[in-house]
């Protein structure tokens, strides 16, 4: 070996004044190639993108709030000068496009890949940085001008009136003869850039973790964060190609006369279905699994313990990668499929309940016997936890197909992918953020302002949502403006809901207007002995570049991947 | 010393692979266009009928007789997409026809608009998994087809059930299958 | 929204709040029972601009001339609709959706609110059990193969127990239509329903959403109502097959646990079995465009004898598909493609084989009991 940990340290100190040499601005934001920053400018993204789509929720809950169209008809008299009440309705359907469409695409894997992938994979594996930073800038930004992409597209026609209004599935015939202008075509080209962005981003995040992990640092001693972005990096790179092939064929069908989902030269629009889905499937467990990671870190580093089960959790993830490519059509239960097929899909569906039950008790039995500390992140985490449980098992419910004939596309559905993703993927991003913020920014954020954060928010999610199961179960109709009376009591109760989760935002922001203003300044442990993994021996925040001498990984520690040798 | 630049090769190829791993899944994606109406048209996947010619359907009913005679019921659906100018429906409701036995069943179209206007047609059977079991020998939906201004025509197919339906235990249970087709318009 | 008068009309947020809570421990709360408020919009004013006719009625259709106007069941007759505040499945008036019901009932809600309070129990056990106060020392315990082991393997066995249930269920929702089933096609129009009888001479009704003042002065549910309703026969199954005519809809009926996609281009057929007769109400399920919340079903199920008098009452016939009629004039065609099979009377097999029993083209044909002009 060619180093040890205390030569690190000594050379970290030594190098201190070279590794902190940064370009200037234009150079450093624009044509960054420094992971951290690449980090940085992802979560600003995420940040902005999730406030956009979080505001367009609003509108949504809003004109929900009662039955009949309240709010469409001014928001269209307003953005466009148009009165008509089929523009209005429209509206409602671009809506929801651009929610589903910028939560996924542009919040949620922004966040946890592009931000805290870039920012901690390299940290937690000893690398100096990704294996191919102008690429990792060049996913940046087709993921900045992807979202141009879609935003424009709501100020195009598309159909009844301007904008995408397909849903975020962009289902055919509904997105090709059944709207015309160029609104979809600009929802289809974001989505390809975005996903181009993310297939360069998996090829970079596989490669540095394949290729570029300290000495000793072996696959079975990877943080499991480490773990979780690699299976995530896997999934993206199988998954995505199979979107932009479809969303491809959609745009040459659209323009160019093909009819690959059309009947009428022999295409299929239930394929369309079927591979949006294989992809679609796959997409949901790439938001969450990063939060998988997280949160192992976080229970871990606050419990004082090792990771329960380690292989058990890393392969659990694993098995939930290869499960999730066979499940696909459970969400076209009702689209026609043979008796055999819906069975098939029903049993499969359920087998990937076992690795993600496998991945809830570990958790638990991580604290078990742990010394347990309450900070922000550990708050968060045990939220995820309990909330992530409630939508997993509903997921259980609409697995089975003769009980879904009822469920599907009705608000059920709604609460439970937002049970697993607004109350699990999102809990799990405050969790990483308040865990990292002040390793980031080197600031501490309030702990109490993070603590009141997630007891408003935590009220509020669950005012929106737990009431949509309500909803469902009572037969009402997802992507609807108006609904019959009979819905409006629990409508009204999701958006005072909404109010109070935005609140909690409020709370969010002051809490980061605080630490960049007065925040103490943060150590490079600033949560203890808990926290064992690499990025712990940095300073916060770290170096602009890091590990120009490599950390050695000592073989001891098995279970908590990478420790760094006690000198 | 700058690490990243240790690996160049290695990453380079690690990344080549990769991006080769998605361009296959790229074109599995495109391929996927073909494979599925290869895999309908095999296995009857959604209810996709078979095509026959007449010596197998001779076999068939040869099958049949020695089979006993069953018959079934065969209901016919007519449908024309948005923009199709056709009126389109069949002639009869249903038939009830020996399994085995070649059959014909009549559709009409007409064109309602002024200018010709070629068509094709796509159908499906229900129960779908009729599908395997449904041959039809000779059919409208085969090929394009057109009608000039106000004509109309009696479109004939001619079909027999296969007798393995009667071996099929998904099929049991089964008393009428029924034929859909929509027109859609052509260019 | 009106914080006010939310709180004035409604439970306080924080025993809601609680409620929903205790819901989650107590599935079969009878809170559901409140009966909706059908003047509960009278003063909605967008609404208002819905055009009357929101769609322009197919030309080549015999639409129903005055349907309705016979064996119109009042709003008495409401059954299948969504409770108000409703935290609970729709009744269910079909032996499938009961049994549907019954497995969530007795079986997936009981399995889910025990695993969500166990995980929630463990949580707060851990949180007051493990604290750094009441333990200062973590242990390092990292594995318990056995442990492991048993939580992968007792959801392994939870999972087959779901799986017997769902399996049967699918089984009876996949059961085929008996060949005598009256036969209803449903086609998904933008933005609305038709409903076909082609057992019954092939005529089309169309049906429209009520305007919601009229709903309500009928006695009907805004946004739930409908012009002309699909009206069957109760107590038989009935085959229903649905196709899309121009993008993808989807036929609903919540009380009938009953959900089919209608694509263009291709029929999907399920059964329908509606054990009493009422007003069943559902609404299209798959986003469709602009119009898509305005396309509500609503389904009028009708003892044998009324629905017959409602069908002549259409114009349409009784006696099924097989009532013989004349059939239609064959005409000569022309193809623009030479030699297509459609291009007219079919060419004459040539039958390689052929036998005393081998048909002989042009096959002999059952006769074609016409009942109906072909219906677009
Ligand atoms: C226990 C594991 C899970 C099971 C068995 C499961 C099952 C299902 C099923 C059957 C549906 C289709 C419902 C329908 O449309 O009728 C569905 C929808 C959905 N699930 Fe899950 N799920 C699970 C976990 C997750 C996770 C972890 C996520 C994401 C973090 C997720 C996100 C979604 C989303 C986004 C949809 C709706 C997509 C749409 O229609 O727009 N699910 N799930
Ligand atoms: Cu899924
Ligand atoms: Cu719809």
């Amino acid at each position: 070996m060619a180093t040890t940990a205390d030569h690190f340290q000594a050379h970290a100190d030594e190098h201190h004044h070279d590794a902190d040499h940064k370009p200037g601005f234009f150079a450093r934001w624009f044509m960054s190639t420094n992971h951290k920053d690449i980090g940085t400018l992802y979560l600003i993204f995420a940040i902005f993108a999730g406030v956009i789509g979080g505001a367009i929720s609003g509108v949504m809950r809003a004109e929900l709030a009662d039955p009949g169209i309240q709010v469409l008809t001014p928001l269209v008299g307003w953005l466009y000068n148009e009165t008509d009440l089929d523009q209005a309705l429209h509206m409602w359907n671009v809506l929801i496009t651009a929610h589903g469409l910028i939560m996924v695409f542009f919040m949620v894997m922004p966040a946890m890949i592009g931000g805290f992938g870039n920012w901690f994979i390299p940290l937690m594996i000893g690398a100096p940085d990704m294996a191919f930073p102008r690429m990792n800038n060049v996913s940046f930004w087709l993921t900045f001008v992807a979202f141009i992409s879609l935003l424009l597209s709501s100020f195009v026609p598309g159909g009844t009136g301007l904008g995408a209004g397909t849903g975020w599935t962009v289902y055919a015939p509904l997105s090709t003869s059944g709207s015309v202008g160029p609104a979809v075509d600009f929802a289809i080209f974001s989505l390809h850039l975005a996903g181009a962005g993310s297939i360069l981003g998996a090829i970079n995040f596989i490669t540095t973790i394949l290729n570029m992990r300290a000495p000793g640092m072996t696959l079975h001693k990877m943080p499991l964060f480490v773990w979780s972005v690699l299976v995530t990096a896997f999934l993206l790179l199988l998954a995505l190609p199979v979107l932009a092939a479809a969303i491809t064929m959609l745009l040459t069908d659209r323009n160019f006369g093909t009819t690959f989902f059309d009947p009428a030269g022999g295409g299929d629009p239930v394929l369309y279905q079927h591979l949006f889905w294989f992809f679609g499937h796959p997409e949901v467990y790439i938001m969450i699994l990063p939060g998988f990671g997280m949160i192992s870190q976080i229970i871990a580093t606050f419990s004082r313990k090792p990771v329960f089960g380690y292989l058990g959790m890393a392969y659990a993830m694993v098995a939930i990668g290869v499960v999730g490519f066979v499940v696909w059509a459970h969400h076209m239960y009702v689209v026609g499929l043979n008796v055999n097929t819906k069975m098939y899909f029903t049993a499969a569906t359920m087998v990937i309940a076992v690795p993600t039950g496998i991945k809830i008790f570990s958790w638990i039995a991580t604290m078990w016997g742990g010394s347990l500390e309450f900070k922000s992140p550990m708050v968060w985490a045990l939220g995820f936890i309990f909330l992530f449980t409630v939508g997993g098992v509903t997921g259980v419910v609409l697995a089975n197909g003769g009980i879904d004939d009822y469920m599907h596309d009705t608000y059920y559905v709604v609460a439970h992918f937002h049970y697993v993703l607004s109350l699990g993927a999102v809990f799990a991003l405050f969790a990483g953020f308040y865990y990292w913020f002040p390793k980031m920014s080197g600031r501490m954020h309030s702990e109490m302002l993070a603590h009141i954060h997630f007891w408003i928010f935590f009220v509020g999610v669950n005012m929106i949502f737990f009431p949509m199961h309500f909803l469902g179960m009572d037969g009402m109709p997802r992507r609807i403006p108006d609904y019959p009376a009979a819905y409006a009591y629990w409508n009204q109760f999701a958006t005072v809901g909404y109010w109070i989760m935005a609140g909690s935002m409020l709370v969010f922001f002051a809490n980061m207007l605080y630490a960049f203003t007065a925040g103490k300044k943060a150590a490079p442990n600033y949560w203890g002995e808990g926290a064992t993994t690499l990025e712990w021996t940095l300073t916060s925040p770290p170096p602009y570049h890091q590990f120009e001498t490599l950390p050695v990984i000592d073989d001891v520690d098995h279970d908590h991947g990478g420790t760094v040798a006690p000198a | 010393m700058n690490r990243t630049a240790q690996f160049p090769e290695k990453n380079g190829r690690v990344a080549l692979i990769l991006l080769a791993v998605a361009a296959g899944m790229l074109a599995l994606g495109f391929a996927s266009v073909p494979l599925y109406r290869l895999f309908c048209q095999v296995t009857g996947f959604g209810g996709t009928t078979q095509r026959a010619t007449l010596a197998e359907s001779v076999t068939a009913e040869k099958l049949a007789q020695s089979a006993g005679g069953r018959t079934i019921s065969v209901r016919f659906d007519g449908n024309v997409s948005a923009g199709m100018p056709w009126t389109f429906g069949p002639e009869q409701v249903t038939q009830t026809v020996a399994i085995g036995r070649r059959n014909m069943a009549l559709f009409s179209a007409k064109n309602n608009s002024s200018v010709p206007v070629t068509g094709t047609a796509s159908f499906n059977v229900e129960p779908e998994q009729a599908g395997p079991y449904f041959n039809k020998i000779q059919c409208f939906c085969f090929t394009e087809q057109t009608l000039q201004p106000g004509q109309a025509v009696d479109m004939p197919v001619i079909y027999y059930v296969d007798p393995k339906a009667l071996d099929d235990p998904d099929m049991k249970g089964v008393e009428q299958i029924t034929l859909s087709y929509t027109f859609h318009r052509k260019g | 929204m009106n914080l006010g008068e939310f709180a004035r009309k409604r439970l306080g947020f924080a025993s809601a709040a609680l409620m929903a809570v205790a819901l989650l421990a107590t599935p079969q709360s009878g809170y559901a029972q409140a009966t909706p408020r059908l003047d509960a919009q009278a003063e909605n004013v967008a609404r208002e601009d819905i055009p009357e006719s929101q769609a322009a009625e197919p030309s080549t259709l015999d639409v129903a001339p005055g349907a309705g106007e016979v064996a119109r069941l009042g709003p008495e007759w409401i059954k299948g609709q969504p409770a108000l505040g409703g935290v609970n499945f729709q009744d269910q008036y079909s032996p499938n959706g009961e049994y549907a019901l019954w497995m969530h009932n007795a079986i997936l809600l009981p399995l889910i609110t025990f695993i969500c309070l166990l995980v929630l129990g463990l949580l707060l056990y851990v949180v007051v059990r493990f604290n750094r106060r009441r333990n200062t020392v973590p242990s390092r315990t990292a594995h318990n193969t056995v442990i492991e082991v048993v939580w992968t393997l007792v959801p392994v066995l939870v999972l087959v127990f779901i799986a017997i249930p769902s399996i049967t269920l699918l089984a009876r929702q996949y059961q085929a239509a008996p060949e005598d089933a009256l036969t209803v096609k449903v086609t998904g129009y933008q933005w609305y329903w038709g409903y076909t009888y082609p057992d019954n001479g092939g005529f089309e009704v169309i049906s429209n959403m009520l305007p919601p003042e009229q709903a309500i002065e009928r006695g009907e549910p805004a946004i739930l109502a409908v012009d002309n309703r699909l009206v069957v026969p109760a107590g038989e199954p009935i085959r229903i097959q649905t196709t899309g005519a121009d993008v993808i809809h989807s036929f609903a009926i919540p009380s009938m646990w009953f959900k089919i996609d209608a694509v263009p281009g291709r029929l999907n057929e399920r059964v329908l079995y509606i054990e009493e007769p009422g007003i069943y109400y559902g609404q299209c399920s798959e986003l469709c465009g602009a119009r898509h919340a305005y396309m509500p079903i609503a389904v009028e199920a009708l003892p044998r004898p009324q629905f017959d008098a409602w069908v002549l009452a259409q114009g349409g016939t009784l006696g099924g598909p097989d009532l013989p009629t004349a059939p239609a004039p064959r005409q000569e065609p022309e193809s623009s493609v030479s030699g297509a099979p459609g291009a007219g009377v079919p060419e004459p097999l040539e039958d390689p084989a052929a036998g005393p029993n081998s048909p002989t083209a042009p096959a002999p044909l059952s006769p074609p009991g016409v009942t109906a002009g072909p219906t677009a």
